[in-house]
């Protein structure tokens, strides 16, 4: 299998940055799952397709919006109504297809289209608030919820994975210009890259 | 301005993109009512008050939403998914 | 220290001396002070100029409402002016400069203005430069060569010219209650809303929170004021659910309880930490507002009320109490209120001379009387301050006063001071209100307007709700945040207030007419008699007077004259105040950096969007070009090529080889679902349901009114799995346009749109040699014309990755377009190199790619450009006549069908030169006569194949005008030329090369 090259190029240099007076405040990593697809159900039909998530990931998820799951090496979240992105393990596209009648909804591969980049530690949720107008507070925003969003021009759909930790996926196209930008948002409380 | 889409929860103007006029109805795909095609296509009510109008949250879920809004106030007096409102029967014009 | 630094006292920290310059020269302050408190502590009284009239100007206020004081500060090598110096805090090396004079602030040039003063009266500008010019000098452009002397004497600061490297960044934040001021009402408003288990956000402009704690000299619950606000604020800052905000102004109140704020970050520290910025903006939600925005005193306005030494009231208190500096030796005070007899008292303790008070009413309080001989002096009731002398201030004349009838009496006697405390009553702060509310209320008892009826969720407290006493400001903050909280109000005992009783009701009484030039706004020297002439002029509504005198506007706003110019129109007029009515208070409140609004943005607008091969490229040396957001190859150029050379190459390569271009930047949709086929032959012009599985087709989309939208290839994956593709520049739009069709038209068909684009990379191999370099290196599929026809479709992989090849052509040869994950683009595409290399392959950039398909006739967004028609582009045979689509009903209309209207020919040029994109297409003319345009170029190259410079051009009448001559004409480039009308067809017009 050939090697899939990470969209942030150079731009990806491991090490601590910016202001670390109180020591690196968030870790940035690139956490592009090895598949990520996109699943969405007709209407009337989005417990089916949550059936069938659950039955390839092993995660449950309800039809609320913003709902979504984490666990073992996949996650999912609901990016629209009856649309979710799904993240796991190589297959996962070819597996949800198969397991999505054509008349339930449909699966779209997007293992190449979007990069995932996690930010963690004790001041993700201030770094994140520079760049997007949501409410990244726990009661807010609880663990494992997604939101689809945007900073100017560029969409993100974003999961809380951690108490203090987020992925955020962005187009693969657009990932380079976001991950700078959040470096330089980050610089203010320190951040480490890794 | 605020909008509180379904899905999202509310969210500020700048996510979303102006989908024009929700009191229209495309006549039928094969008509040639040519008078029926310029109303919908360019013929726009301008009331002061209550307006039904697409919004499409295109920062967001990417749905479109059918919006009252006062055009004097900008306050949004109801919101739902366009295409559950239209399958339904709700949201006809 | 010098004579004016009081020994004891004040927030200010004495043991950290601070030095800093002005206009050059050194000077300390201490840790605390703002400039202008520093500056008057050593004795600078005189700090600027005024805007039209060049005269000396002081301090006037202590605070955000400050008119006059304004200086441009010096920071990392740039200058920002205009920054009022109440509101700077000192650091160490703070360089700050007086603006608007010449040579000096002490000898200035045009303060000769003065003696022009009638000349430069209201709407000077638009009398001067807007009317005709008559006489000897109409049409010599004088009045053009005056006007830039004039533009040069007028004015604040000059800004600079060096771009600015600081950090500016936007914080979006959430909260259930933003209380906006943390004097007393706020801090009670924020510790209520806190207790109840609120998230507060609560917001202060200056760098102290307190507000009048700071300096009203009282006592709240036993102790000092100012200590009782500091254990508030501790308790506050010790809740997690609290944030507190200094230096940050609350400045806009917008639809959905939004507010914005702007946060001084850096602006008072010598060497800001590293990666915080300058400023940052705040964007709040808030459930709930609680406003404490307290109240400005305002001037009574009389003839040298501007002269440096004259200061409001409680600006001279404040600068004793708060900063331990007396603005004055000898001061006089002239007030039409009780409050400035506190500030006689706190001046008088602080150890300056009180000379005089001069009061225009004829009795005051109890109180006032108590104060007043506190200050040591007998107040002279039914006075007034008729003039000012000194160029600092020496001297005020003054003169029996009747508050009832306005009038003056008895001799002008004069009375030494170097400062002279105004107050002319206090006006709450209602500009926030005004923003999120109705029309404001005047209050005949404050004379001043009240907060109006709110249209958000906003609750007011303290002075901004029109009480003046700290008593009542505790208890209407402490209800405000607990009904903000939705809590009812308490009962509960609240701090014990100690303070003198005096009522801030002042006399009816604004303006004092006497000789000589009274300023009602001090920023933009807009005088009493220029309201008056506004007046007269029948400039009668307040909208109109702000506009046409410049009343209120600049940085202050016109926080100090906004009453008293309305009083003064309305006594022109002859009406109550109410019935002038006043200005809508608009955002901002108080000045916003640029900076701060443009956020991350700032000097980078928008975000780079790269291909998978980007990195490729650029280390081949390609010269990159921004399209939209993307950046693209332009040319790959060798050394010492010039642009035209490397496309010409590239091109030839291409005809005569192969060659490779990136494509991966096309708008790709997956279109998926039962309908999905349905729902294309819907959207496209043309049939989609009658294409077979495996293979291409090329499609046209309308706009509902006939008008062309896009073009593109559409892959049939699957039975109900397409692959669109659309323009680079319209993938977004044509997204957007079939969302809206399926959510909104077609609710019912069972269709998904996904966005693509960044999912596969997107390689064209295009040129005679392209079938023999797949061979070269794809496995899994066999690539010759019988497995891979003319719009087919395979799978296969190259170098282990797996690849989708579709062979279609844009440059007119036989091309085929590799598609593989995006994450394999450039492992794929150096496979592709590496397999051309025996072919002698060139990449190729967008000057190439514009040329082949130039050579070819095939349109593009220059040509489909929201005028054009399917029929004007010669596409009509892509119009279906079995079945309705988007844009079928409207696009056969009169106007639409005209055969007269802009269509795509070819043109040639005939005089050897290039074209240029956008030149008007003239049938007759000449460089200097430009003739009547027929049409215009929209795409020119040098094509290689044809070894003309050619072009492509929407003509009137399209094909009839194949064979005739024409000119091209350009009178922005100088270009004017005869050119060949030809078929957009130049090259290979039957097709052979691509079907082969």
């Amino acid at each position: 299998m050939v090697e899939r090259i990470s969209p942030l190029g150079e731009a990806f240099r491991p090490g601590t940055y910016g202001n670390l007076v109180d020591g690196p405040g968030v870790t940035l990593t690139e956490a592009t799952p090895a598949a990520i697809a996109e699943a969405s159900a007709f209407p009337g039909s989005a417990e089916a397709l949550l059936g069938a998530i659950e039955t390839v990931t092993g995660l449950s998820l309800p039809a609320t919006p913003g709902a979504g799951a984490v666990g073992g090496d996949a996650a999912a979240f609901a990016i629209g109504p009856g649309r979710h992105l799904v993240a796991g393990a190589e297959g996962l596209s070819a597996s949800l297809q198969a397991a999505v009648a054509l008349d339930i909804g449909t699966v779209t591969d997007l293992s190449h289209g979007r990069a995932a980049l996690r930010i963690a530690g004790p001041r993700a949720e201030w770094v994140l608030a520079k760049l997007f107008a949501l409410d990244f507070s726990p009661a807010a925003f609880p663990l494992s919820e997604g939101r689809a969003t945007a900073h100017h021009d560029i969409f993100a759909h974003i999961q809380r994975t951690g108490g203090e930790q987020f992925d955020i996926y962005v187009f693969r196209s657009f990932a380079r210009a976001f991950w700078e930008e959040i470096c330089a948002a980050a610089a203010e409380t320190g951040y480490e890259v890794r | 301005m605020l909008i509180p889409c379904p899905h999202c929860g509310p969210r500020d103007l700048s996510e979303f993109s102006y989908q024009g006029d929700a009191t229209r109805t495309r006549p039928d795909p094969a008509s040639t009512d040519m008078k029926a095609w310029h109303d919908y296509v360019y013929n726009r009510p301008n009331p002061a008050g209550p307006h039904r109008e697409y919004w499409q949250h295109a920062g967001g879920c990417r749905t479109h939403l059918l919006v009252t809004r006062d055009t004097l106030t900008h306050e949004v007096q109801a919101v739902a998914f366009a295409r559950a409102a239209l399958n339904d029967g709700a949201g006809k014009p | 220290m010098s004579a004016r630094r009081i020994p004891t006292g004040g927030l200010i920290d004495r043991s950290r001396t601070v030095p800093f310059t002005f206009d050059g020269k050194a000077y300390t302050g201490f840790a605390g002070d703002t400039l202008a408190a520093a500056l008057l502590a050593n004795g600078i009284t005189l700090i600027g100029r005024s805007f039209k009239y060049h005269r000396p100007r002081g301090v006037f206020t202590a605070g955000v409402d400050e008119p006059n004081a304004l200086v441009t500060v010096f920071k990392d090598g740039l200058r920002e002016p205009n920054i009022p110096a109440t509101q700077i805090e000192l650091y160490e090396g703070l360089e700050a400069e007086s603006q608007n004079r010449f040579p000096s602030l002490d000898y200035d040039i045009n303060a000769l203005n003065q003696l022009a003063g009638p000349l430069f009266g209201a709407g000077f500008y638009y009398k001067t430069f807007m009317g005709p010019v008559v006489g000897p000098l109409k049409g010599t452009g004088f009045w053009m060569f005056c006007e830039h002397f004039i533009r040069r004497a007028a004015g604040l600061g000059r800004a600079g010219y060096d771009k600015d490297p600081v950090r500016y960044e936007r914080m979006n934040a959430f909260c259930d209650v933003l209380v906006v001021g943390a004097g007393p009402a706020g801090l009670m408003a924020a510790e209520a809303a806190a207790k109840a288990g609120k998230r507060v956000i609560l917001a202060e402009q200056e760098p102290r929170t307190g507000g009048t704690a700071n300096w009203s000299g009282e006592a709240i619950g036993g102790r000092q004021a100012a200590l009782w606000a500091e254990a508030a604020v501790g308790r506050l800052t010790a809740m997690d659910n609290v944030r507190l905000l200094t230096r940050t102004a609350v400045w806009g109140y917008y639809d959905g309880n939004n507010l914005a704020a702007l946060e001084r970050v850096g602006d008072h520290l010598a060497a800001p930490p590293k990666g915080a910025p300058r400023h940052r903006h705040w964007s709040i939600r808030a459930e709930k507002v609680v406003l404490a925005t307290g109240s400005f005193e305002r001037p009574i306005v009389f003839p040298g009320n501007d002269r440096p030494g004259v200061m409001l009231a409680g600006a001279a208190e404040r600068y004793a109490n708060e900063f331990g500096v007396l603005p004055g030796e000898k001061i006089a005070v002239f007030t039409n209120n009780d409050g400035a007899y506190r500030a006689a008292a706190a001046l008088k303790k602080a150890g300056g001379a009180v000379v005089a008070i001069l009061d225009v009413r004829p009795e005051i309080s109890a109180a006032a009387r108590a104060l007043a001989e506190e200050a040591g002096v007998v107040p002279l009731l039914g006075h007034a301050v008729v003039g000012t002398a000194g160029k600092r201030l020496a001297k005020v004349l003054i003169q029996r006063f009747d508050a009832a009838t306005g009038r003056l009496s008895g001799d002008v006697r004069p009375v030494e001071a170097d400062c002279l405390a105004v107050s002319g009553g206090w006006s709450p702060a209602i500009h926030l209100a005004s923003q999120a509310g109705r029309n404001p209320a005047w209050d005949d008892r404050l004379n001043a307007f009240l907060p109006p009826q709110p249209t958000q969720e906003w609750t007011g407290a303290g002075a901004f709700t029109g009480t003046m006493r700290t008593a009542e400001a505790l208890s209407t903050g402490r209800d405000a945040g607990l009904i903000a909280a939705g809590k009812k109000a308490s009962r509960a005992k609240l701090p014990e207030v100690a303070a003198p009783a005096v009522e801030i009701n002042p006399a009816p009484v604004f303006e004092i007419k006497a000789d000589g030039k009274a300023f009602v706004d001090l920023q933009n020297d807009v005088t009493a008699d220029d309201v008056r002439l506004a007046h007269r002029e029948g400039f009668l509504s307040v909208e109109h007077l702000k506009r046409y005198t410049t009343l209120g506007m600049a940085t202050d706003q016109g926080k100090t004259s906004n009453v008293p110019g309305l009083a003064i129109m309305a006594g022109a007029r002859g009406l109550a105040i109410p019935d002038v009515g006043t200005t809508r208070f608009r955002p901002p409140f108080s000045p916003v950096s640029i900076g701060s609004l443009a956020a991350e943005k700032h000097g980078h607008f928008k975000p780079d969007r790269l291909t998978p091969m980007h990195d490729w490229h650029v280390e081949r040396g390609a010269r990159m070009m921004e399209v939209g957001l993307w950046h693209r190859p332009m040319i790959y150029g060798g050394a010492g090529e010039t642009v035209e050379q490397a496309y010409i190459r590239e091109a030839a390569t291409v005809r005569a080889s192969v060659g490779i271009v990136d494509v991966s930047t096309l708008g790709k949709i997956a279109v998926k679902g039962p309908d999905a086929a349905e729902f294309l032959d819907r959207v496209y012009t043309n049939m989609f349901s009658t294409l077979a599985v495996g293979k291409a087709r090329y499609g046209l989309m309308l706009r509902e009114d006939g008008i062309a939208l896009d073009d593109g290839t559409t892959w049939r994956l699957g039975e109900h799995d397409f692959l669109m593709t659309t323009t680079t520049a319209n993938a977004g739009k044509v997204m957007q346009h079939l969302e809206y069709f399926l959510d909104v038209v077609w609710p019912d068909l069972k269709v998904h749109l996904t966005s693509v684009t960044d999912q596969w990379a997107g390689a064209a191999v295009a040129g005679p040699n392209a079938r023999k370099l797949l061979e070269a290196c794809v496995t899994g599929t066999a690539v010759d014309n019988e497995a891979l026809p003319f719009m087919g479709i395979v799978h296969g992989g190259i170098a282990g990755a797996p690849v989708m090849i579709c062979r279609l052509s844009f440059s007119g040869e036989r091309a085929y377009e590799v598609y593989c994950g995006a994450g394999h683009g450039t492992h794929v595409w150096e496979a592709l190199m590496e397999a051309g290399e025996p072919f002698g392959i060139a990449p190729y950039g967008m000057e190439a790619l514009g040329t082949l398909r130039i050579e070819k006739g095939h349109v593009t967004g220059a040509e489909i450009d929201g005028r054009t028609t399917a029929r004007d582009l010669y596409l009509d045979w892509m119009l279906s006549k079995k079945k309705p689509f988007i844009g079928s009903a409207l696009m056969d209309r009169e106007g639409l069908i005209d055969t007269n209207r802009i269509r795509l020919v070819g043109v040639v040029s005939l005089d050897g030169q290039p074209l240029g994109g956008g030149a008007h297409i003239v049938e007759n003319g000449s460089l200097e006569e430009l003739g009547e345009s027929i049409g215009h170029i929209t795409a020119f190259c040098y094509s290689p194949a044809l070894s003309k410079y050619i072009g492509l051009a929407l003509v009137k009448g399209g094909k009839a005008r194949h064979g005739t001559r024409a000119f091209v004409s350009d009178a922005l480039r100088k270009r004017f030329g005869p050119v060949e009308i030809v078929s957009h067809h130049f090259f290979d017009p039957e097709g052979s090369r691509m079907h082969g």
